[in-house]
């Protein structure tokens, strides 16, 4: 019975988790290719730690400078990131086992046979721990694989493979505090992501080597379960008791989340549902009135990041701006990504492409949503009324379009307020609006790009549509610093937004980006006229 | 008569499926029309054609004159439909998924007509609106669906298997409505499995097989096509002996039994009145009977299948008889 069960779970899952894995192995992978071809000599490398030191808010999306061989250098890169996979990779899977199946009534099913309540979930922790496991030995041979120390490759992918565990943990609590799978994966990413700053700002307010490769992370970092992974410091001291503290962590949780479950009802969550509204709001009349309705928590979430992401890429602009003269290795690596002419120019022009990189995830979320309500059958209700299928996906379009709006001016607003004592502020203004409309628009490329793979594949709109975003994060954002070829980054619509370099206005792609979303759009569009509705059965 | 919904050898194919067969489908103004047929006959897919939500493979459709896949959003501001699996928006409370469905058909919700007629159905079908949409079960679910259809007054009423999912008492509120409808003069065409149902409600009938209509016309029209069952008190097989236009007579646990055509009752009833028979029994063909007419065969072979043996009397009326009785 408990085979069948985990039998059932691989079965569903093997594809995304291949997916994840590899992502993983590949960031890995590359990373350490493109360590050693950008900073082949060990004088690189301590020059571009000593500047990072110098620039707090760098440090804060880096890992933790532990020395500057090639090994402590790329875990300096990348362990933050590879354990981000893993745990984005592990809450997921803890949710759509647990809530997402009970929330769908499959649970219910399987609770009322000699399976019982507990079963399931337990079997969803041994699928997650396996998951886990694949993806920190396969990162381990990745690494050892490219002539690194073998200590250092499997301490990698062990607290990786631990970070991930720490977060089934959490995913698999948060599963039964809230009632509902949506619910609990926003509760679990704000967690991934408050314990990543707090892992930051802790090696951020740590206390520097005299060579300045080195840093003695704060007690902070202690509270962060990428702390933990971050402490192991593979490659330098290459402990392997702090990556214990996540396995621990996430198995205590486990155990909780079982626990928990037996003090519940099926269906029911911790958190209580409120009661909803006896007669809608006067604005809930028409088809986009829904479509906003439905979307528009995630929209403010997503204008929330922005704004960050705004007061961030001026307030850091300004730092840079300070050290510029006596760092160049700073601007080395920002030039790579940015290609813009002075170093506070690139800073905002690499923190709008993290914006651009949100909007296009509202947006992709936003007509994936037509996917969802299309398979869950609530779309034939509203074509069924006097809606046209046209007028329909229109709706979507729209509102993903205005959410890019939002997001784009939220960011720009931060940006803007976090100019105010800036000595270039006049010029920096410029750069912002630029760069930031520049994204919006390759945010853009993506809504359209999203409503074409509905009209033509409906079935692979959420799967199409997430890879669209990933690839062209991995080489509009990564690609520089993994050292791909340059012409690859091209196909990211993020890379060839308008730029502004000492001045002087650069506009790349942007027709291109242009005409693409208008002929994609309306493509999407026109072919809706002969869509039917396609529900999920 | 007025023609609502007309098809002429409308078919549907997914791959290599044939969905819909040649199906000829004719609904008048006015009618309750019974659309008959088990899960899998093609009941939903026709629908889908006549809301212009799936795109027909070949024939024609139409209803109110206009055709369903150009002019579905003209056809939907007369149109209401329940479908046959009720899905709700999670987040949104049921009072306001009836609003928004409401306003969507043009309808100004802040009017005192319509805010009585929405609170008169949640009363009659027993419903809270306050609970969001995840809470709700598959009966609550089709509640919600049914009061937003009933709430807008349509000159059509699309309903498919409306009564999945209610218990018996709201099916007993679902049928007073249905009736409410019939009187105002609309059209409705429902669809369904429950045959009990069909027959209360209904004025005519067709019955759908693997994508085709086998039969269609008012239950009395139908009720011509099979035999009426006579039974009484006998204790041998003589007591059938000399009834005129007998047939499939049997004598068992003390009754004999035998059919005639509806039409030659009359014939058989002086010559039952001479003989003094006790305990006379005579049923009309329910529908049932009509549907197994066309299923029954299906359903031989099911068993025959189950029970690994050739039933000889697997046409006659008493084998189908039993065989209805087994699948209850």
């Amino acid at each position: 019975m408990f085979r069948s069960l985990l039998r059932q779970r691989l079965r569903r899952d093997w594809l995304q988790l291949l997916l994840w894995i590899l992502a993983t192995v590949l960031m890995a992978y590359s990373g350490f290719a493109g360590v050693a071809q950008s900073y082949a000599t060990h004088k690189d490398r301590v020059e571009v730690l000593a500047a990072v030191m110098a620039n707090p808010v760098i440090m804060m999306f880096r890992g933790l400078p532990s020395g500057a061989s090639e090994g402590q250098f790329l875990s300096f890169e990348i362990l933050p990131w590879l354990t981000m996979l893993a745990a984005l990779m592990s809450t997921f899977l803890a949710v759509r086992h647990t809530r997402g199946d009970e929330e769908a009534g499959r649970t219910e099913l399987l609770a009322a046979t000699p399976a019982g309540r507990a079963l399931p979930t337990v079997a969803t922790i041994v699928h997650g721990l396996a998951a886990n496991v694949v993806l920190g030995v396969l990162v381990a041979f990745a690494l050892a694989g490219s002539k690194l120390p073998a200590a250092g490759s499997w301490l990698t992918g062990a607290v990786s493979a631990t970070t991930g565990i720490a977060f089934l943990g959490i995913g698999l609590i948060a599963a039964q505090l809230m009632r509902t799978s949506r619910g609990a994966n926003s509760l679990t990413v704000w967690i991934l992501v408050g314990t990543f700053l707090i892992n930051g700002i802790g090696n951020v307010a740590g206390t520097p080597s005299d060579d300045l490769t080195r840093i003695s992370s704060s007690g902070l970092v202690w509270l962060s379960p990428f702390g933990w992974a971050e402490q192991a410091r593979p490659f330098d001291t290459d402990d392997a008791w702090p990556a214990l503290l996540g396995l621990g962590f996430g198995l205590v949780l486990a155990v909780g989340s079982v626990a928990l479950q037996s003090l519940r009802d099926i269906g029911e969550g911790f958190i209580p549902a409120r009661p909803g509204r006896v007669f809608a709001r006067p604005a809930l009349s028409s088809p986009h009135a829904l479509v906003w309705r439905l979307t528009n928590g995630a929209i403010i979430g997503w204008a929330v990041g922005g704004a960050l992401t705004g007061i961030l890429a001026t307030k850091l602009s300004g730092l840079a701006g300070q050290i510029s003269g006596q760092n160049p290795a700073v601007q080395q690596i920002l030039d790579k990504i940015g290609k813009a002419g002075n170093l506070e120019e690139t800073v905002v022009s690499v923190f709008f492409t993290m914006m651009g990189i949100l909007a296009a995830c509202a947006a992709v979320q936003i007509l994936a949503r037509a996917r969802q309500e299309e398979a869950h059958g609530t779309a034939e209700i509203v074509l069924a009324q006097p809606v046209g299928r046209v007028r329909w996906l229109l709706d979507y379009l729209l509102v993903a379009t205005i959410a890019i709006a939002i997001i784009v001016a939220a960011t720009m607003l931060a940006a803007f307020a976090g100019l105010a004592g800036n000595e270039d502020a006049s010029a920096l203004a410029k750069v912002v609006t630029v760069v930031g409309l520049g994204q919006g628009l390759a945010a853009c490329v993506f809504t359209a790009l999203t409503a074409l793979a509905f009209v033509l594949l409906p079935r692979g709109t959420i799967a199409i549509a997430w890879a669209l975003v990933m690839l062209a994060t991995v080489f509009g954002l990564f690609g520089p610093l993994f050292g791909l070829p340059e012409w690859t980054t091209r196909f990211s619509p993020f890379a060839v937004t308008p730029i502004i370099s000492d001045g002087t206005t650069d506009l790349r792609g942007t027709w291109w980006l242009v005409i693409i979303v208008a002929v994609v759009a309306t493509a999407s569009l026109s072919l809706m006229r002969r869509r039917e509705l396609r529900p999920a059965a | 008569m007025n023609t609502i919904i007309s098809t002429r050898g409308l078919t549907k194919t997914y791959g290599r499926v044939h969905a819909l067969d040649g199906l000829d489908l004719e609904v008048e103004a006015g009618q309750v029309h019974g659309f008959l047929g088990p899960n899998g006959a093609g009941k939903s897919t026709t629908i889908r054609i006549l809301l212009g939500l799936a795109r027909k493979s070949g024939g024609t459709a139409s209803v109110f004159g206009l055709e369903p896949w150009g002019d579905a959003v003209q056809i939907h501001r007369r149109v209401a439909y329940v479908p046959g699996d009720v899905s709700v928006w999670p987040n949104l409370s049921g009072g306001e998924a009836i609003d928004f469905l409401a306003r969507l058909r043009g309808t100004k919700t802040k009017d005192a007509a319509y805010r009585a007629e929405r609170e008169r159905l949640m009363t009659a079908f027993q419903f809270d609106p306050r609970k969001k949409g995840r809470a709700y079960s598959k009966g609550n679910r089709q509640k919600v669906a049914l009061i937003a259809a009933f709430a807008v007054p349509a000159d059509l009423y699309i309903l498919d298997e409306p009564t999945s999912g209610l218990d018996p008492l709201m099916e007993v509120v679902f049928r007073d409505e249905v009736q409410r409808l019939r009187r105002s003069g609309a059209t409705v065409l429902l669809s369904s499995h429950i045959l009990s149902e069909v027959e209360l409600l209904c004025d005519r009938v067709s019955i759908i097989r693997e994508g085709k209509i086998v039969e269609s016309g008012t239950l009395s029209e139908l009720r011509h096509l099979t035999r009426t069952e006579v039974s009484f008190e006998a204790a041998s097989a003589d007591a059938l002996a000399g009834i005129p236009e007998a047939h499939d007579g049997t004598v068992e646990e003390g009754r004999a039994r035998f059919t005639v055509d509806s039409d030659s009752i009359p014939s058989v009833l002086p010559v039952l009145a001479q003989r003094a028979v006790t305990g006379l029994r005579i049923e009309p063909p329910s529908l049932e009977e009509l549907f197994l007419r066309h299923y029954g065969d299906d359903l031989a072979a099911l068993r025959a299948a189950e029970e690994d043996s050739s039933d000889a009397g697997a046409g006659t009326r008493a084998s189908r008889r039993a065989a209805a009785k087994g699948t209850r």
